[in-house]
């Protein structure tokens, strides 16, 4: 019994190893998924994904699609220090509107794995967030 | 005992997943090695790893306090020291040599080989030089075909075989722009990087951020990702033009890389993906189709991915690129390239930029594999 749990262990640890690797992206450096946490709140579970695209001219996107669905009204990257700044309408749990502005800057910009770590805020609530370029 | 057995089995299979890993990179040069740091090294051969990308040279040397250090000499591809003359067998385990180099940035025992000269008869046996393409004794027509459309594949039927190679430049430049770079596009004054693109201030300071890194982070040596756009025509290994007029396409095979090709499809057919094939799935050499206006091959190429650099350098694209691109055959010899970038994601306006490639005649395009990635 033991033996069988040691091989599945093994096996999914094989999985893990012999994953492709992750597709560089080496255009716009915001485009893409991004998933992290932004700290715990009353409005938001911890876990967030971001998805950004660029057309050229804006960046636009959309924050939790699929569950929370918070549409990016303005989005901005500074390449000078690869600074950051996106803002969304939400809502809260009874319904009010809230405004989340979230600035945080690309580190690592090199790799495929890159993260943007920085603060959220809204009207009620704030914190930190770090997100990892999928 | 059957616990063992399969402990046994997994560490196995472990350390063959770990043994098969790719090591880190073929690279530019400068990214692992500073040419500000020179060094001569005497010492005595332990190993000849004669191998892609780069051969190595083990030898042992004796440092200041008389310790012996093995040191790991890297030097040019295969493909390089054979056409330098240097065999499989041209030093040996045991052999004393003198190398001269640039050491290795992060302080390893690792050196670039610009020099090995053999430490008792003073013979040199590395003689790799970088020059440009033999002068032409005489300009020889473009070859045609029999309705007179200029040959861009070969000479004539059964003709001795050749491919396109020693391009002139290297690394895109808009043209009219002279600015100072090595054969892999890393620029001489960083400061000139401005000046080679009308990049978005994104992709500037990405490009900006590439050159600082030496280049290190290029997926096409690091992965042996595919050398998609005009990139096909700046690998040390040049290419070779197919024309399959039967299925009306052209096949562009390249010399490096991991052997992958380029079509171009001549049937006509628009600038559109097919439906469940490529039309929503971008590519590293995109969807090309091409027609002849005169002499000229005018190629127009979308549906990029964004998962390489589309040329030596790094200069960003994004999927929205785009290219044009006129290959004129002018001579037997010469093949003019010019391309239009149009990517409305990464530059300010189109751009353009040319470049000559040299038809190298009598010999098979050479196989350089990307396969192994060594450091």
């Amino acid at each position: 019994m033991r033996a069988w749990i040691f091989v599945i262990a093994l096996s999914f640890i094989t999985a893990l190893s012999v994953a492709p690797p992750l597709a560089a992206q080496e255009g716009h450096p915001l485009k893409g998924s991004w998933l992290g946490t932004w700290a715990k709140s009353a409005n938001h579970a911890d876990d967030v994904l971001v998805v950004l695209k660029w057309d050229g001219k804006a960046i636009t996107g959309m924050i939790n699609p699929g569950t929370d669905n918070i549409a990016i009204k303005n989005a901005t990257l500074n390449p000078e220090g690869w600074v950051v700044h996106l803002e969304a309408d939400a809502k809260d749990k009874s319904g009010g509107a809230l405004t989340y502005v979230i600035d945080g800057k690309i580190e690592n910009i090199h790799l495929p794995k890159r993260t943007i770590t920085g603060t959220w805020k809204n009207q009620k609530e704030s914190g930190t967030f770090t997100v990892e370029r999928q | 005992m059957r616990i063992a057995a399969v402990r046994v089995w997994a560490f196995a299979l472990a350390g063959l997943l770990l043994a098969s890993v790719p090591l880190t990179a073929h690279h530019e040069i400068l990214a692992k090695f500073d040419d500000k740091k020179p060094l001569t090294l005497s010492g005595v051969v332990t190993l000849v790893d004669w191998r892609n990308p780069h051969v190595h040279v083990f030898m042992n040397v004796k440092d200041a306090r008389n310790q012996i250090l093995n040191w790991a000499i890297e030097l040019e591809s295969v493909i390089d020291l054979q056409r330098s003359g240097w065999t499989r067998e041209s030093i040996q385990p045991g052999d004393a040599l003198t190398v001269q180099g640039i050491a290795a940035r992060n302080g390893s025992r690792q050196a670039w080989g610009n020099s090995v000269v053999m430490t008792g008869t003073g013979r040199k046996v590395l003689n790799v030089t970088v020059s440009g393409p033999p002068p032409l004794l005489q300009t020889r027509p473009t070859p045609r075909w029999p309705d007179r459309q200029p040959r861009l594949g070969g000479a004539a039927p059964g003709a001795a075989q050749g491919y396109w190679a020693v391009p002139s430049s290297t690394a895109l430049v808009e043209n009219g722009v002279t600015v100072a770079m090595d054969a892999y596009g890393l620029l001489r004054n960083i400061a000139d990087a401005p000046k080679v693109a009308p990049l978005q201030p994104w992709a500037r300071a990405l490009y900006v951020e590439r050159q600082r890194r030496f280049l290190q982070d290029d997926p096409t040596y690091l992965n042996c990702k595919p050398p998609g756009g005009p990139r096909q025509f700046q690998t040390p290994y040049g290419v070779q033009l197919v024309e399959d007029r039967e299925r009306r396409r052209i096949f562009v095979l390249i010399g490096g890389g991991n052997s992958n090709y380029r079509i171009i499809q001549m049937d006509g057919r628009g600038q559109k993906g097919q439906v469940g094939g490529d039309d929503d799935n971008p590519l590293y050499y995109g969807r090309a189709v091409g027609k002849w206006e005169g002499d000229t091959l005018v190629v127009e190429t979308g549906g990029f991915n964004e998962d390489f650099w589309f040329t030596n350098g790094g200069l960003p694209h994004t999927e929205q690129l785009r290219l044009v691109e006129r290959f004129s055959r002018t001579d037997f010899d010469t093949m003019k390239y010019d391309v239009t970038i149009e990517d409305t994601g990464a530059y300010t306006r189109p751009w353009s930029s040319s470049s000559t490639l040299r038809w190298v005649a009598g010999e098979e395009l050479p196989r350089h594999l990307c396969q192994d990635n060594r450091p």
